[in-house]
């Protein structure tokens, strides 16, 4: 009789696992926390971060999106939304009474915060910020997973890597690696690390990143270190053309720089930063325009 | 006006403030709400609303009120330890002590819950029982403490305790929000739980501070009369560093440091009621909770983006400390 036993009950198992419809199926977070799937399209969605908002639009899910942060403006009808606060300082009444069905936080958002407004009962799901922009595709694909919107999700990624295949294509040809310097428009030489994912972009884009020896993702650089890498790039992550030429000539007029090939051969571009701040679709567009900068000849001096 | 009419009129007048501050604080915020919703919450149930003013303001309004209690007991307890009005866990440095423990545990992983107190919590409140102890050890000269030393040596060490919980804080890449926290104070994510660890623990402290406040009367005549009039010196001594830096540790585990509330609030009530230590232990704990409520209020209220608390406190106490300051010359 014993010996018997495991049959039927396995059999239940089975038919039950069975009966369950998809909604009962159960994924981590990238905290690992368990979050179940909803059975449809989330009616009411929170957005705690920029590149949240974007991918939501890109899945066509922005007439849902009933909050967003005062940081979220792109594309620009996000800005018609009701705001919930800042990246850090977030309102959780505000959240609370917007009665999402969906809170998508992200990396940046302050772990506590995140917490506090888990504990209201409203189910929030966060995601990380990768290291690559291969980590770009997951990303959008959880998104679509939590938001069931898989096959819009898959069709996005797939478009995405298209252009990312056609620009490692591209750089086969490229017989130079540039040396690039990323300067983030604003006070003090901050930049990119080698954990960032501009690195990866830089470098995908046929560069070498000046700071990718740097362990970290954002990095206070030092003039005297610029000098001495000399890159033969500079971007600069610019909000306006006004703030680019700005930064520029900031650059150009600290001492010693005018050895830096990048100044002396004028081979210093914007790069929006808008776009290159955010883990989120539009950095093709920015892998795009840095490597067409980076390689003109491989682009029909397409610049 | 007599003591004795003076004293009903505080007690009425905190009483009255402390109910409105707990009213203003339950319909003030960033979400629409009137008087008619706060009596709908019971008689129809919404869950949008519940969670909004009982989750969520409410939870924060008496979390604060317990931490404003907290650091003026605390305060007001170490003002008669160190038999100067000048004392406060933030100026002695408790309160830095007790943070760089929090942060230190937080950095270590240490988050392990004992006897109702997180690991942070543990940590800080050792920590701040060092400093204070350090600070008494280094300021007591025969028998006395001179001012500038006590004063000189906790904003010395509490100086030293910020530096280190800086160091922590920005070791770990993305702190800012962390950094501002400790530093400078915030109920921004205040919840029930928290208001659950710290309120047996205030309960604790004030009963047996009021237990205790003969003894500190006692010890303000010095330490050899308190003695010879019967009072175990020694032993009521630690007790009360031990309770001031529980109460300082406390409240830096929820909410951070907040400075100045246990220098200010002691000091307006004892001006107000006396210098009696038992009416002053429980009225500080009132008056210091009310006062922190309408900081809080403040602090959510005044601009779109939330202040961190510590902000404001420091702003109303600073310029109070240098008066007091001025005052003594």
């Amino acid at each position: 009789m014993r010996r018997t036993a495991p049959l039927p009950a396995l059999l239940v198992v089975a038919v039950i696992a069975a009966a369950l419809p998809a909604a009962s199926q159960v994924i981590p977070d990238d905290l690992g926390r368990p979050f179940p799937l909803p059975p449809a399209t989330p009616e009411r969605i929170v957005s705690m971060a920029p590149n949240i908002t974007e991918i939501l639009f890109a899945l066509g899910l922005g007439g849902r999106i009933v909050g967003v942060t005062r940081f979220c403006d792109w594309p620009p009808e996000a800005k018609a939304i009701p705001k919930i606060g800042g990246l850090v300082d977030a309102n959780v009444e505000i959240v609370r009474s917007l009665d999402p069905d969906l809170v998508i936080a992200f990396r940046g958002n302050p772990l506590r915060l995140v917490e506090r407004v888990r504990k209201l009962g409203l189910p929030v799901f966060v995601l990380d910020i990768g290291e690559g922009l291969e980590t770009l595709g997951p990303l959008i694909e959880r998104i679509g997973r939590v938001t069931r919107s898989e096959s819009r999700a898959a069709g996005l990624v797939s478009a995405m890597r298209t252009r990312l295949a056609a620009v490692d294509t591209a750089m086969r040809g490229a017989r130079s690696r540039p040396k690039v310097f990323v300067l983030l428009y604003g006070q003090g030489l901050w930049t990119c690390g080698g954990e960032s994912y501009v690195d990866d972009l830089i470098a995908r884009a046929g560069g070498a990143n000046a700071a990718a020896a740097m362990p970290k993702k954002w990095v206070l650089y030092k003039r005297e270190r610029i000098i001495k890498d000399d890159p033969d790039v500079v971007f600069i992550l610019a909000r306006s053309p006004g703030d680019f030429a700005f930064g520029r000539d900031r650059l150009a007029r600290m001492p010693g720089m005018e050895r830096v090939a990048a100044v002396r051969t004028g081979r210093v571009y914007e790069l929006d930063e808008n776009a290159a701040s955010r883990f989120g679709p539009r950095l093709i567009e920015v892998l795009e325009r840095a490597a067409s900068l980076l390689h003109p000849e491989l682009f029909g001096g397409r610049t | 006006m007599s003591r004795g009419t003076g004293r009903t009129l505080f007690w009425a007048v905190s009483l009255f403030l402390c109910l409105a501050g707990f009213l203003i604080s339950l319909l003030t915020g960033p979400v629409r709400t009137t008087a008619g919703d706060l009596a709908r919450l019971f008689q129809e149930p919404d869950p949008v609303l519940w969670a909004v003013i009982v989750d969520l303001r409410l939870s924060r309004a008496v979390l604060a009120f317990l931490v404003g209690g907290a650091l003026a007991l605390s305060g007001a307890i170490l003002q008669g330890y160190f038999r100067n009005p000048m004392a406060d866990p933030f100026v002695v440095g408790v309160s830095s002590g007790a943070s760089l423990g929090a942060v230190v545990a937080t950095a270590l992983g240490f988050e392990a819950a004992a006897v109702g107190f997180s690991g942070p919590g543990l940590l800080a409140f050792f920590s701040g029982l060092s400093i204070v102890s350090l600070v008494y050890a280094l300021s007591l000269r025969r028998g006395g403490f001179k001012v500038e030393t006590l004063l000189l040596t906790g904003i010395a060490a509490g100086a030293l305790a910020s530096a280190l919980t800086s160091f922590f804080l920005f070791m770990r890449s993305d702190s800012y929000e962390q950094a501002v926290f400790w530093l400078l104070g915030s109920f921004q994510i205040a919840e029930w739980s928290q208001v659950a660890t710290i309120a047996p623990w205030f309960l604790v402290c004030l009963l047996a501070s009021v237990w205790l406040a003969r003894d500190m009367d006692l010890l303000a005549l010095g330490d050899e009369t308190a003695q010879a009039l019967g009072s175990p010196v020694r032993r009521v001594r630690k007790a009360f560093l031990a309770m001031s830096a529980l109460l300082a540790a406390l409240a830096v585990a929820v909410s951070g440091i907040i400075g100045f509330v246990g220098l200010v609030v002691p000091h307006w009530v004892r001006i107000l009621i006396g210098p009696g230590h038992r009416p002053l232990f429980l009225a500080s704990a009132l008056a210091g909770g009310t006062f922190l409520l309408y900081c809080d209020l403040l602090a959510r209220n005044l601009l779109p983006a939330e202040l961190p608390i510590g902000v404001i406190t420091a702003a109303v106490g600073a310029p109070f400390f240098l008066y007091l300051l001025h005052k003594k010359r």
